[in-house]
């Protein structure tokens, strides 16, 4: 409750008529809206609402003579404590059912929660798998009994995580527990950590998610004019066959079955350290002049050994290289790491008796092994960006 | 809102002389927010007492007095200021009909304002409804609209057992309903839909019901369809109305101005895990208060969640 007494309009005068009163018992009021008109010696001033809330009564009519502090107006702001919001001038619609609305689908399927998620991982349709449950609920069995061939067939495999969103070996969460394996007397078990763990975890989704195939052919590298450097001439090559075969510089995203063809390259070079793997991504090779290509590749290099490459630099490629020629092994199987599809391997260069211009002569060559999604990546693709690859490389510079 | 609840006492009064009201200041005064107001002069001191600054007696007094065939509605005027009577609600009012093997029924009511967001002092801005939700044997309600503080405060009167009828104070005076007063009741123990959707389940009560309906019709913007569910009954939950809608939509967001922890949005989510998991296309989101003293006027709207708040959980939910 409160008293508004008529205030000193600022004219230091006694008194002041009434004029017109805006307001009456009864009205919700907010603050500032016009409440009574009253005019003194020299004008007629409006006095605004001093607080929210009800008025209760109006202390003198149209045409009376109210002393300066006399009682106006008696409002009742509705609480001693706090203050409420102004209520709002406008209808409240409210059009509210007790209980129970009808259900609108009931074709929604139900599922495990961790048959929901694999089925999830796996790109599978939750809605086309039947369910073996009560009354159609989808069980991991189920989703697993749609899985593709490689994905995990045991309900035991509690790793039903949706797909890492870019593929790097160093970035990969934890793998689940191994199982527990007898070790026999003298040796001990060495838990897999860091690069070593995020290499199992990678390896083994790539195993488990991507059906790889693997092409090889050897580039004859006899007409280089100087020493050159592999890695380099790798990278150009690769760039080369992109723009010859556009397939490989891709992902691909099995949840919506779609490629993604991207417009830069961004290679991921596979790098052996001490510590283990790990892929630093050269970005944008295409757009880099070939000093600043090896200016990165060497600092690339040069950070993985240091385990200094920053987080943000193992992520995204959208190929990748590993030039593991440079310990040993002419061809190998390269595992490609998804969601890239492509993964070019580099053996070691040796000298070949070839057969050029009818002769027999040595010539070193470079052995080369391709490896591709086939769920996004055709034979003949993968061939012909190989083609264009072993094309670049046999140029003299 | 506020008026609606005076009504109510009004037309229950008016019609059966069992009914008293009881509590500081509303008699003369009127009750703290008016939710009284006439009705001393309506229908004399003797039916609408005043009482002292006193919770553990109000309630005390409301459990003796239905053991005498009175049906106490009682006032306290702020559920910060409650916890002095439960010893009275939890150990007497709450097992009555237990302790008397049947014999003897307790209808009293107690009501309380509920939550903040009107600027108050410390203690003036709590909803600790799940303490009261915890303790066996007594009903919690909490209105979210003028109609249903009429219809559910009529019922409340009219049950044989005890109710702790909880008031959103940012209802009070925040919305205007035009309200019949026919004295007609509306159910207890059964959720109130709001608006019905496909996509999402929100779940609130009280003055929260504000911001989530806000919530619903920005999502709606963005082609997303949420039903909102009004719990009104928070102690015993409808289960089956929560159960349907979450069957329907997959989704499901509780929107609560209570801190989070052992909140009443722990025991929904609890209640679809246990009978509604395989129903579930994403993990059930919590949208609450903090797990702290409600803060003082300049940090409440912080405290309170917002529309944002709501709009991001419902997006987590369908991300997932």
């Amino acid at each position: 409750m409160g008293t508004f007494r008529l205030p000193d309009l600022g004219e230091g005068l006694a008194e002041a008529e009434i004029v017109e009163w805006h307001v009456k018992p009864g009205d919700q009021v907010r603050v500032d809206q016009p409440m009574v008109s009253v005019e003194t010696a020299k004008a007629v001033v409006e006095v605004p609402v001093p607080y929210s809330g009800t008025v209760t009564a109006l202390h003198g009519a149209v045409g009376d003579i109210v002393p300066t502090g006399a009682p106006l107006v008696e409002f009742d702001s509705g609480t001693v404590v706090g203050s409420m919001p102004p209520t709002a001038p406008e209808e409240f619609v409210d059009s509210a059912t007790v209980g129970r609305a009808a259900p609108a689908d009931s074709s929604r399927t139900r599922a495990v929660p961790v048959a929901r998620a694999l089925a999830k991982r796996l790109g599978l349709e939750l809605g086309a798998i039947e369910g073996s449950g009560p009354n159609g609920l989808v069980r991991l069995d189920d989703v697993l009994a749609h899985a593709p061939a490689g994905a995990p067939r045991s309900s035991s495999n509690g790793d039903a995580r949706p797909p890492a969103g870019n593929g790097s070996a160093a970035t990969r969460g934890a793998e689940a527990p191994p199982a527990a394996l007898a070790v026999p007397g003298g040796a001990s078990a060495e838990p897999l950590r860091g690069l070593r763990r995020a290499m199992a975890h990678s390896m083994s989704q790539s195993h488990a998610e991507v059906p790889g195939s693997t092409v090889c052919d050897d580039a004859d590298i006899h007409a280089w004019t100087g020493r050159g450097d592999y890695t380099l001439r790798l990278v150009r090559a690769m760039i080369a066959a992109c723009g010859a075969e556009p397939a490989l510089n891709a992902w691909y995203d099995p949840a919506s079955k779609a490629r993604i063809l991207m417009p830069r390259i961004d290679l991921g070079l596979a790098v052996d350290t001490t510590a283990g793997l790990i892929v630093p991504v050269l970005r944008d090779v295409r757009g880099k002049s070939p000093g600043e290509l090896r200016a990165a590749i060497a600092s690339q290099k040069d950070a993985a050994h240091r385990r200094a490459t920053p987080p943000e630099d193992l992520r995204g490629f959208t190929l990748m290289l590993s030039n593991f020629g440079t310990l040993a092994g002419r061809y190998g199987i390269p595992l490609v790491m998804p969601p890239a599809v492509a993964i070019l391997g580099c053996g070691k260069v040796r000298q070949d008796a070839v057969v050029a211009g009818g002769t027999v002569a040595a010539h070193p060559r470079m052995p080369l092994s391709l490896s591709f999604d086939h769920r996004c990546v055709t034979g003949g693709e993968a061939c012909r960006f190989l083609a264009a690859v072993i094309a670049d490389l046999e140029l003299p510079e | 809102m506020i008026e609606a609840i005076a009504l109510a006492h009004g037309w229950e009064m008016q019609h059966d002389e069992s009914v008293v009201v009881i509590g500081q200041d509303v008699g003369a005064n009127g009750g703290v927010f008016r939710a009284t107001a006439g009705l001393q002069a309506r229908f004399g001191a003797d039916r609408v007492q005043d009482t002292p600054l006193a919770e553990a007696t109000i309630a005390g007094m409301s459990v003796g007095m239905s053991a005498h065939g009175l049906k106490p509605v009682a006032e306290i005027q702020f559920m910060g200021f409650l916890y002095p009577a439960l010893d009275q609600i939890v150990n007497h009012m709450s097992r009555l009909r237990n302790r008397t093997r049947g014999r003897m029924s307790c209808p009293v009511v107690i009501r309380t304002p509920h939550g903040g967001g009107i600027h108050a002092p410390e203690h003036h801005s709590e909803s600790t409804e799940t303490m009261l939700c915890h303790v066996p044997g007594i009903r919690v309600v909490c209105p979210s609209s003028p109609a249903r503080a009429y219809g559910l405060l009529l019922a409340a009167i009219r049950d044989p057992d005890p109710v702790m009828f909880l008031e959103p104070v940012r209802l009070y005076r925040a919305v205007r309903q035009e309200v019949a007063d026919d004295g007609r009741a509306l159910p207890l123990d059964r959720c109130y839909i709001l608006r019905e959707g496909s996509d999402v389940t929100l779940v609130t009560w009280g003055a929260m019901t504000l911001e989530t309906m806000s919530a619903a019709a920005e999502l709606e913007a963005e082609g997303v369809s949420a039903e909102v569910i009004d719990l009104a009954t928070l102690s015993p939950i409808d289960s089956a109305t929560l159960l349907e809608s979450v069957a329907k939509t997959g989704r499901l967001v509780i929107v609560h101005e209570a801190a989070r922890n052992v909140g009443v949005g722990a025991e929904i989510a609890a209640i679809v895990a246990e009978h509604g998991l395989y129903d579930l296309q994403a993990p059930v989101q919590r949208v609450t208060g903090y797990d702290t003293v409600v803060p003082l006027f300049r940090l409440e709207h912080d405290y309170i969640p917002s529309v944002r708040r709501i709009v991001d959980a419902v997006r987590r939910t369908l991300a997932g």
